[in-house]
C-alpha cells in the first residue's frame, strides 16, 4: 500500500516535472519578447536590454532552466512581470476561486446526472428516454461561452436574479456553476446510462433478480455498485481538469480564478506567471487523481491496490 | 393478447379472409419490441441529424456563390440592424457587416479546420493505436504513457500556450486541435486491435508467411476502420467546440475571416441591445454539432447490416 503510494507519487511528480519542462521550451521557443510587452512599445533598446537583463532574460536558455530548476524545488518561481509580486503568491490567491467553482460543478453534476442517467437506463428505448436522450445531445454540443452569455442575458440582465460577474456574493456562483454543469451533465449522464444498461442485461443481476432482489437494492447496491469506479473516476477526472481552470466560463463571467489569469499571463508574456500557474495546477490534478485511485478500494473491496496490474 | 389486433369492428370482418397467424406475436407487438423503437429511434436520429447538418454546411458551402455582402465590408451607415432588416438575414454588427455572411464565411474556416483536424488526428490515433495495440512491448508502453501523460496535462491551457505563442494561424489551429484529438482514437483503435489480433484469420494470415506490417495494414485495420471512423465523426463535433472556444478566448484565426467563437465575442459586448449578435452564430453552431452529433449516435445505433453473401 505504502508502496503503492509512493509509486504513484512518484509518476506524479514526474508528469508535473515533464509538464513545466515543456511549457518551460515553449514559451523560449515561440516568437515575441516579454520585455517588449513589460516595457512597452516605445521602449528604447538600452531599456530592453535592462528588463531583460532585471528578469535574467539575457542568459543563455540552458543557464535559464538551470536557474528555473533551482527554483522549482524551493517553490519560488520568481517575480511576475504584470503583477510585481512573487507569481506562486498570485497563483494561489486565485485557486480558491477556482477550486469553489469547480466544486460547486463537480457536485451539481453528481446530483443531476447520475439519477439521470440511472433514469435512462432503466427504460430503454422509450419515448422519455428518447428525448432525455436528445437532450442530453444538445447539452454537450452547445459551446459553453455561448451557453454562459446566454444565462448571463437572461437572468443576470433581464430577468436580474443573480449578478453578472465576480464572486461577490454566493449569487455569483449559480451561473457559473450551471454554465459548466450543463455540459458535464450531458457527458456524465449519458456515461451512466451506457454503464448501467450494461450491468441491467448482466447475467449477475438476472440471478439477483431471481433471488427476490429488486426496487432501489437493486438498482443502486447491485448495478449501480459494479459501476462506482468508472462513474467516480470520470467525475474525478472532470474535477481534476476543472482544476487547471475553467478558462472560457471564467473569462465569460469575470471569475477571479486561475483561468482568467492564465489568459492574462498569456497574453502579456508573464513567463513566472505561467509557469507558477501550470505548476500549481498540475500538482493539484495529479493530487486529485492520486485521491481517485485511492478511494478505489473503498468504493470496490475487489480492488487491491499495488496489485492494480492484475486486478 | 394474440387476437389483440381485432379491436375494431373492420378488422374482425377482415379476419376470416386471413390466413390465421402462426405466432402470437402480432405486427402491433413488434412495433411496440425495445429492438424495434431503437432501430426506429437510430432512423430518425439519422435523419435529424443529416437535416441539421446539411441546414448548416450547404449555406456554407455555397457562402460564395450567395448574393451576400463581403463579410469584412463595413457599413457604418448600417450598424446593428436586427434582423430581416434592409435585406439582411442575420442582422449587421456594430461596425454594419452583415451577420450572416460573417457566419458563413467563417463557418468555411471552422469546418476546414475541423475536418483537417479530425482527419489528421484520426490519422495519427488510428496508425498509433493499431501499432500499440499489435506489436505490444515497448511500442505499446510508449503510446501508453504519452496517452496517459497528455490525459493528466492541462489540455486547454496547453492549446491556449500554443496558439498565444506561435500565433493564430489556420494550420497552428489545426495542429493544435488534432493533437488534443488523437488520444481518443488511438486508445479506442488499440482496444479494438488487442481484440482483433488474437482471432483466428489472424494466426491463419501468420502462417500463410504475411509479414506483420501487412497483417495489420491488409487484414486487421480494414476491420476496426468502421468503428474507429464513426468516433472520428463525433471529434468532429468536438473540433468545431474547441476551434469555436480557441477564437472566443481570442486564440482564432483573423484572415481571411473572422471564425464563429470571434464572432460571439465581439457580439458580447452589444448583448442587451443587440441579442441577435451572439445568439443567432450559437444556434448555428448548436444546430450544426447537434446534427453531427445525432448522426454519429445514429450510426452507432443502427442495426449492423448482414455482410454481402455471409
Amino acid at each position: 500500500m505504502t508502496n503503492y503510494i509512493l509509486k504513484r507519487l512518484g509518476q506524479g511528480l514526474l508528469t508535473v516535472f515533464l509538464t513545466v519542462s515543456t511549457v518551460f521550451i515553449l514559451i523560449r521557443l515561440a516568437p515575441g519578447d516579454p520585455a517588449v510587452s513589460y516595457a512597452g512599445p516605445l521602449a528604447t533598446t538600452e531599456q530592453l536590454a535592462r528588463v531583460r537583463e532585471q528578469f535574467g532574460l539575457d542568459r543563455p536558455v540552458l543557464e535559464q532552466y538551470w536557474i528555473f530548476l533551482q527554483q522549482l524545488f524551493t517553490g519560488n518561481l520568481g517575480t511576475s512581470y504584470s503583477f510585481q509580486a512573487p507569481a506562486m503568491q498570485v497563483v494561489s490567491e486565485r485557486m480558491p476561486y477556482t477550486l469553489t467553482l469547480a466544486t460547486a460543478a463537480i457536485l451539481l453534476t453528481a446530483v443531476v446526472a447520475i439519477p439521470l442517467g440511472v433514469w435512462m437506463a432503466r427504460r430503454p428505448d422509450t419515448n422519455r428516454e428518447l428525448g432525455v436522450n436528445v437532450l442530453t445531445i444538445a447539452g454537450q454540443s452547445m459551446p459553453d461561452f455561448w451557453t454562459g452569455i446566454m444565462l448571463l442575458t437572461g437572468f443576470a440582465v433581464l430577468i436580474p436574479l443573480f449578478p453578472a460577474s465576480g464572486f461577490a456574493t454566493w449569487g455569483g456562483l449559480v451561473l457559473p456553476t450551471v454554465t459548466i454543469a450543463i455540459l458535464q451533465i450531458a457527458l456524465i449522464s449519458r456515461m451512466v446510462r451506457r454503464e448501467m444498461t450494461a450491468n441491467f442485461a448482466a447475467p449477475y443481476l438476472t440471478v439477483a433478480r431471481s433471488r427476490g432482489v429488486g426496487g432501489p437494492a437493486l438498482t443502486w447496491r447491485y448495478a449501480m455498485g459494479n459501476s462506482a469506479i468508472p462513474v467516480f473516476t470520470a467525475l474525478g477526472t472532470r474535477f481534476a481538469a476543472m482544476l487547471n481552470g475553467v478558462v472560457v466560463v471564467e473569462v465569460v463571467f469575470a471569475w477571479p480564478g486561475v483561468g482568467s489569469l492564465i489568459v492574462r499571463a498569456l497574453e502579456t508574456r508573464d513567463y513566472p506567471l505561467i509557469q507558477a500557474t501550470v505548476l500549481l495546477t498540475s500538482l493539484l490534478a495529479v493530487a486529485v487523481q492520486l485521491v481517485i485511485d485511492l478511494a478505489y478500494p473503498l468504493l470496490d473491496p475487489r480492488v487491491r491496490l499495488g496489485k492494480a496490474a492484475a486486478a | 393478447m394474440s387476437i389483440s389486433d381485432t379491436a375494431t369492428p373492420a378488422a374482425s370482418a377482415a379476419q376470416p379472409s386471413r390466413a390465421p397467424s402462426p405466432s402470437a406475436v402480432t405486427k402491433a407487438l413488434v412495433a411496440k419490441a425495445g429492438a424495434t423503437r431503437r432501430r426506429n429511434a437510430a432512423k430518425w436520429k439519422l435523419r435529424i441529424g443529416a437535416v441539421c447538418t446539411l441546414v448548416v454546411i450547404i449555406p456554407i458551402l455555397l457562402a460564395q456563390v450567395l448574393p451576400l455582402p463581403d463579410a469584412n465590408h463595413q457599413d457604418l451607415s448600417a450598424r446593428r440592424l436586427a434582423p430581416l432588416m434592409d435585406g439582411h438575414l442575420f442582422g449587421t454588427d456594430q461596425l454594419g457587416r452583415d451577420l450572416l455572411s460573417r457566419v458563413l464565411h467563417g463557418g468555411q474556416v471552422s469546418l476546414t479546420i475541423g475536418i483537417l483536424a479530425v482527419v489528421v488526428s484520426g490519422a495519427i490515433g488510428i496508425i498509433l493505436g493499431a501499432a500499440a495495440g499489435y506489436f505490444g512491448g515497448w511500442v505499446d508502453t510508449v503510446v501508453s504513457r504519452v496517452l496517459e501523460a497528455q490525459m493528466s496535462l492541462p489540455l486547454l491551457m496547453m492549446l491556449l500556450l500554443v496558439v498565444a505563442l506561435f500565433g493564430p494561424s489556420i494550420p497552428v489551429i489545426t495542429f493544435v486541435i488534432a493533437i488534443a484529438q488523437w488520444p481518443e482514437v488511438a486508445r479506442l483503435t488499440r482496444s479494438m486491435v488487442l481484440v482483433e489480433r488474437e482471432k483466428p484469420y489472424v494466426s491463419a494470415a501468420r502462417i500463410l508467411g504475411l509479414h506483420r506490417i501487412q497483417i495489420l495494414i491488409q487484414h486487421i485495420i480494414p476491420n476496426v476502420i468502421k468503428q474507429a471512423t464513426l468516433v472520428v465523426l463525433l471529434l468532429l463535433a468536438q473540433a468545431v467546440l474547441l476551434e469555436s472556444a480557441l477564437s472566443f478566448l481570442g486564440a482564432g484565426p483573423q484572415r481571411p475571416f473572422a471564425t464563429w467563437g470571434r464572432i460571439i465575442s465581439d457580439g458580447q459586448d452589444y448583448i442587451t441591445t443587440s441579442w441577435w449578435m451572439v445568439t443567432l452564430p450559437g444556434l448555428v453552431i448548436v444546430l450544426m454539432v447537434v446534427g453531427v452529433n445525432l448522426l454519429g449516435d445514429g450510426l452507432r445505433d443502427r442495426p449492423r447490416r448482414k455482410k454481402k453473401g455471409a
